[in-house]
């Protein structure tokens, strides 16, 4: 993760020993190598470390693999707002699905940041779509590819906000 | 899920278990009235890491390990270095065991606060999840993060940072923090130790089902403290080895239905690790605060009771940040921050108390420097047996409830003993079902 000021919050999220969900942890890694402004605190295993990190930020950007049916290495960007579906789900079952959250995914972790009002002003999820989740380290090569793209899109984000 | 009544056959399915990080399943199978099986699947990759170190410098389990687990990095740390310190035949100095006590402390810390109100309380107070209760209860769970926050706080100050610590090398440190940066750490542990004492007391006055399980503890012990980084195992049988003796006896099975081994101590009796061992076997060894908050939530000798766990991790978080006060008011910067690891063939086992367990590495390293083979045992594989007991005594004392209360409890249960089965595996689900 990586906390430039503060005020903007840009998280890389996942596993590099879950092969693609290392995705966001290396976007994560290459904008603090572009930057000596921006200060790399270690990759976040799960969303529930955002707690404390993220708190009160103007905007919070967090970037992570995702399942799609895009092709892998597909960049997209998603919004978390009042209207995102898992909003209401309970807690539980929003978890289904993540590899390593010790039961609260990112929707739980901001809907939890809300109700005792440290949440972020913004959440924006950049998404990169991977191909391989087992064990294992090392990307997979369109994944790989789509790791610069994604951390100049974070920049844009980030300038953007300011 | 079916439904069904005490007397009738029925099979309990339970298909997700919420807060238990990983992902695996769990299936009671009731004939006539009695529970008849139950099991507890965890499905495990293959042991990834063990096989990843093989052919690795002996210098690198610190830093790979330390990513088995994103809750409790600082006890596969200090586990390997242990390991592979015993292996090379080096130990540390006093004040570099100090500062990894300390780094232990604030893991304890983070990881308690996240499991007793994050994870474990809802289930007391009906809530869905830890979001429900906040909107309840709000400064309850800000004074659960805040307890996180201050336990990462010490992860980041001695650790370098909070998430997987990097600071971290075999024989010590890459750089030991200044008296400043450690002095600085005493105002927040204070606040935390009031905030525990406060745990204490609100998870006391919880309602508990009266389920109590005959079990057989393991835990390390130290002979001037409560045990945490470093001691000899022992049980409430009357064992009492050192870190090689205890892997001797240990003996880890495959069952076909899970994929995570299974361990029996002398290949015979199931065991139990973790707080409710810790309390049984070193309570004595308390320092007073963590002693006082016990005894007046009603903590007896020995609590059998699993779902009243929560209040033994409540009093371990009084007593790490107690143990964590007495480092920063005695620390003094090793110098060097590390000893020298020379490499040296042979095999090291070391163990320390990770929050739920006993966590036991084992390293054979080669005339190379090269690692040739690794053992990692964590707690949830050691406690699997003792959970299905537990789970057998929850079903079949709550034959009388419906099936969704019972599948509830029964997912309860599970967390009472807060598996970390992505150490031993990935992915959770649980299924509960009446025959």
């Amino acid at each position: 993760m990586i906390s430039p000021a503060c005020s903007v919050v840009v998280a890389g999220i996942g596993s590099e020993y879950r092969r693609d969900d290392g995705a966001g942890v290396a976007v994560a890694r290459a904008l603090a190598a572009s930057s000596s402004a921006i200060c790399d605190v270690g990759p976040l295993g799960e969303p529930l470390d955002l707690l404390g990190r993220w708190d009160r930020a103007t905007l919070a950007i967090v970037v992570d693999a995702v399942r799609s049916a895009d092709a892998p290495g597909t960049v997209r960007v998603i919004e978390l707002d009042a209207a995102t579906p898992d909003e209401r789900a309970p807690v539980r079952r929003v978890a289904r699905g993540t590899s390593s959250t010790h039961g609260i995914g990112l929707a739980g972790v901001l809907r939890l940041a809300r109700a005792v009002g440290s949440a972020p002003g913004r959440v924006i999820v950049v998404g990169v779509t991977g191909a391989s989740f087992g064990a294992g380290v090392g990307l997979s090569p369109a994944v790989e590819r789509a790791v610069p793209a994604a951390a100049a899109l974070v920049l844009e984000l980030v300038e953007g906000a300011g | 899920m079916s439904h069904g009544t005490r007397n009738t056959d029925r099979t309990i399915a339970v298909e997700g278990l919420a807060r238990v990080e990983g992902e695996g399943s769990l299936r009671a199978v009731v004939r006539d009235g009695v529970v008849e099986e139950v099991e507890l699947e965890i499905f495990e990759p293959p042991r990834f890491f063990e096989a990843l170190l093989r052919g690795r410098d002996y210098l690198e389990p610190p830093d790979i390990t330390a990513r088995v687990c994103g809750i409790c990095p600082v006890a596969y740390q200090m586990s390997s270095c242990a390991a592979i310190e015993d292996a090379c035949g080096v130990t540390v100095t006093s004040e570099i065991a100090a500062l990894r006590h300390l780094l232990y402390c604030g893991e304890w810390i983070q990881s308690h606060a996240l499991h007793v109100y994050l994870l474990h309380a809802p289930d007391f107070l009906g809530c869905e999840d830890a979001v429900e209760l906040a909107e309840r209860d709000r400064p309850a769970v800000e004074r659960g993060l805040a307890l996180k926050r201050i336990g990462n706080l010490i992860m980041e100050t001695v650790g370098g940072r909070a998430v997987h610590p990097v600071n971290v090398r075999v024989g010590g440190f890459y750089r030991a923090p200044s008296r400043e940066q450690i002095a600085a750490l005493a105002g927040p542990v204070r606040v935390a130790r009031d905030l525990a004492l406060a745990t204490v007391e609100w998870v006391a006055g919880f309602d508990f089902p009266d389920v109590e399980g005959e079990y057989l503890f393991v835990a390390l012990h130290d002979p001037v403290r409560y045990a945490i980084d470093s001691g000899r195992v022992r049980s409430s049988a009357g064992v009492d080895t050192d870190a090689a003796g205890f892997r001797a006896a240990i003996v880890e099975e495959q069952v076909a239905r899970t994929t995570a081994l299974q361990s029996r101590l002398f290949g015979r009796d199931a065991y139990l690790t973790g707080p409710l061992a810790r309390y049984a076997l070193n309570r004595d060894q308390l320092g007073p605060l963590a002693s006082g908050a016990a005894h007046a939530a009603g903590l007896g000798d020995v609590c059998h009771n699993p779902f009243r766990s929560i209040v033994v991790r409540s009093v371990e978080l009084v007593e790490a940040c107690d143990q964590a006060l007495g480092v920063i008011e005695m620390y003094e910067p090793p110098s060097p921050a590390s000893v020298d690891v020379p490499p040296r063939a042979g095999t090291g086992t070391g163990a320390t108390e990770a929050p739920r367990g006993v966590l036991l590495h084992s390293y054979e390293i080669g005339v190379d420097g090269l690692i040739t083979s690794a053992q990692i045992v964590p707690p949830t594989s050691q406690n699997q047996l003792s959970i299905e007991a537990d789970l057998r005594r929850v079903v079949q004392s709550g034959l009388d409830l419906p099936d969704d209360e019972l599948a509830r409890r029964c997912e309860q249960a599970v967390r009472n003993h807060d598996p970390c089965i992505s150490c031993a595996a990935h992915f959770l689900d649980v299924e509960v079902v009446r025959a």
